[in-house]
């Protein structure tokens, strides 16, 4: 079964992929901070049985799953930090291609969240929309005319959507253009951060690029917003590229990231993101003949708790290092 | 810049606090930042709710505001309750608490009304309340010209189905 980053996708070269988050609430129960365990279950499979027979998706309870599974969801973006920080009373709905994830008893009841491969938030939406009517059918939510659909932070009222871009922007963070855009399109709205690693330096040249407001725009008007953005952002990251790409300096990083991923024998994390982001941008350049699924793949799939969960055990930070090179080498 | 927490580190976190008008900067190394509870600023849904309401909401202004006396009838939750916890305790307290909420939302979103999708259970409610209005508009229509035709039977009839409607509306409120 392909993911959904293995996909290719508009805009590839720059956008890595899109997801839609919608939070909901069930009218009839407090908040997931005001319910008990007993509760909380009660309330994730009144949700689950919605969905029944109507679309194709996994039911987990989150304390059934090691700690380095539920790390490894986190890291790949398909449960939130937040949801993976505690297991107790929480499940997931999750389908085969981890497209379409949800998180049950987070801070809301139900965040629901679909993934696509590059630029795709019209058809994330649709997906997510769809979703969000059929649990609807069943169950009736928290919502008022005024404020829209009811969360459990006032920060997510209206729409109840975050709608999100991953970008990659290594020639703009090369030019150091990235504080100042942050901040431009902090203005319009959006939040420009790092997609991995802390916030202040993030890894990969990765960036998300999401809606801050939910409140008075309707999902149209904020999925418009965030797309023209964004393709603005990747046609300057495009015309920063071609500046870049006669540069001996460039070639000469780019292959040699590619000499060191495909030779070296301990990779951390920092360093192994650091390389491949100069991988990808030689492979969209034409300098490597490296596919960018392979590329997607590696990015997504090398966070240290995915390796554990994908060798079955936990390795020391030595240990998975040694194991993360392995991979490299073997895919590239 | 030296971070201002541990003075060892280069600061490369710059904060920027307003705060009722009083502005504070803050240069800090991403690990004190970190410590400090900056990194989370900025995370997916929300920037730190939980801090942005106690600094709205001082003790004076709490308790100028009765936050300890008022209560949800449904989930038992004070305002002081919201704003210790940094969470809202369920759907009812928006409308307990709307009036107080309403300057936090307003900083928030700079908007205070919902536009966009609205849940398959709403859409049928206003469907049906225009329906319901645009009967009582046809029928005083119809009154109006049986009264003018001096039709007087038939405007009695009229008139009783406007009541009878009326009271409908007003019984289901």
């Amino acid at each position: 079964m392909n993911k959904w980053y293995i996909g290719e996708g508009d805009h590839n070269d720059i956008v890595i992929s899109t997801r839609i988050r919608l939070a909901r609430n069930l009218k009839d129960y407090p908040f997931p901070a005001r319910l008990d365990n007993k509760s909380k279950i009660k309330v994730n499979e009144l949700v689950r049985d919605a969905l029944e027979g109507r679309e194709k998706l996994d039911y987990t309870e989150l304390k059934t799953l090691t700690r380095a599974q539920i790390v490894s969801l986190a890291e790949r973006h398909i449960i939130s930090t937040e949801f993976a920080s505690s297991s107790d009373g929480r499940a997931l709905l999750m389908s085969e291609d981890e497209q379409i994830s949800i998180m049950l008893c987070e801070e809301d009841h139900i965040r629901l969240q679909v993934m696509k491969s590059g630029l795709d938030l019209q058809g994330a939406y649709e997906l997510a929309d769809r979703i969000d009517n059929e649990i609807n059918e069943k169950l009736e939510y928290a919502f008022d005319e005024r404020l829209g659909y009811l969360t459990q932070f006032p920060t997510n009222l209206g729409t109840g959507m975050r709608a999100s871009v991953v970008l990659h922007l290594p020639a703009l963070a090369e030019k150091g253009q990235l504080n100042s855009l942050a901040s431009t399109v902090s203005k319009l709205g959006l939040t420009l951060r790092g997609a991995y690693g802390d916030g202040t330096a993030p890894f990969g040249d990765l960036y998300q690029l999401s809606n801050q407001v939910s409140l008075g725009i309707s999902e149209k008007a904020a999925i418009d917003n965030l797309k023209t953005i964004a393709l603005q952002l990747a046609a300057q990251e495009r015309s920063a590229r071609e500046e870049m790409k006669d540069s001996k300096l460039t070639e000469d990083a780019v292959y040699r990231a590619y000499g060191i991923l495909k030779s070296a024998r301990i990779l951390s994390t920092k360093e192994f993101m650091t390389l491949i982001s100069r991988v990808r941008y030689g492979a969209v350049c034409g300098m490597l003949k490296v596919d960018l699924k392979t590329i997607n793949e590696l990015m997504v799939s090398l966070q240290p708790a995915t390796i554990n969960a994908f060798v079955g055990r936990t390795l020391t930070k030595d240990e998975r290092d040694v194991e993360r090179a392995n991979i490299v080498r073997d895919r590239l | 810049m030296l971070c201002q927490n541990c003075q060892k580190n280069e600061a490369t976190t710059h904060i920027k606090r307003i705060v009722n008008g009083e502005t504070t900067q803050a240069h800090l190394c991403s690990d004190c930042a970190k410590s400090l509870g900056y990194d989370s600023m900025f995370t997916d849904f929300s920037f730190n709710f939980p801090d942005m309401l106690s600094s709205f909401f001082n003790d004076t202004a709490l308790a100028s505001l009765g936050a300890h006396t008022l209560r949800c009838e449904k989930c038992g939750s004070s305002f002081g309750d919201i704003v210790r916890s940094g969470r809202i305790g369920c759907a009812d307290c928006y409308e307990t608490f709307y009036d107080k909420l309403l300057p936090l939302l307003e900083r928030v979103h700079g908007k205070t009304n919902h536009v966009g999708k609205i849940p398959n259970s709403f859409e049928e409610i206003a469907k049906e309340e225009k329906s319901e209005h645009s009967e009582l508009e046809t029928l005083r229509a119809e009154l109006d010209e049986a009264v003018k035709a001096q039709n007087y039977e038939k405007a009695a009839e009229l008139r009783d189905k406007i009541k009878e409607l009326e009271s409908e509306g007003k019984t289901d409120e």
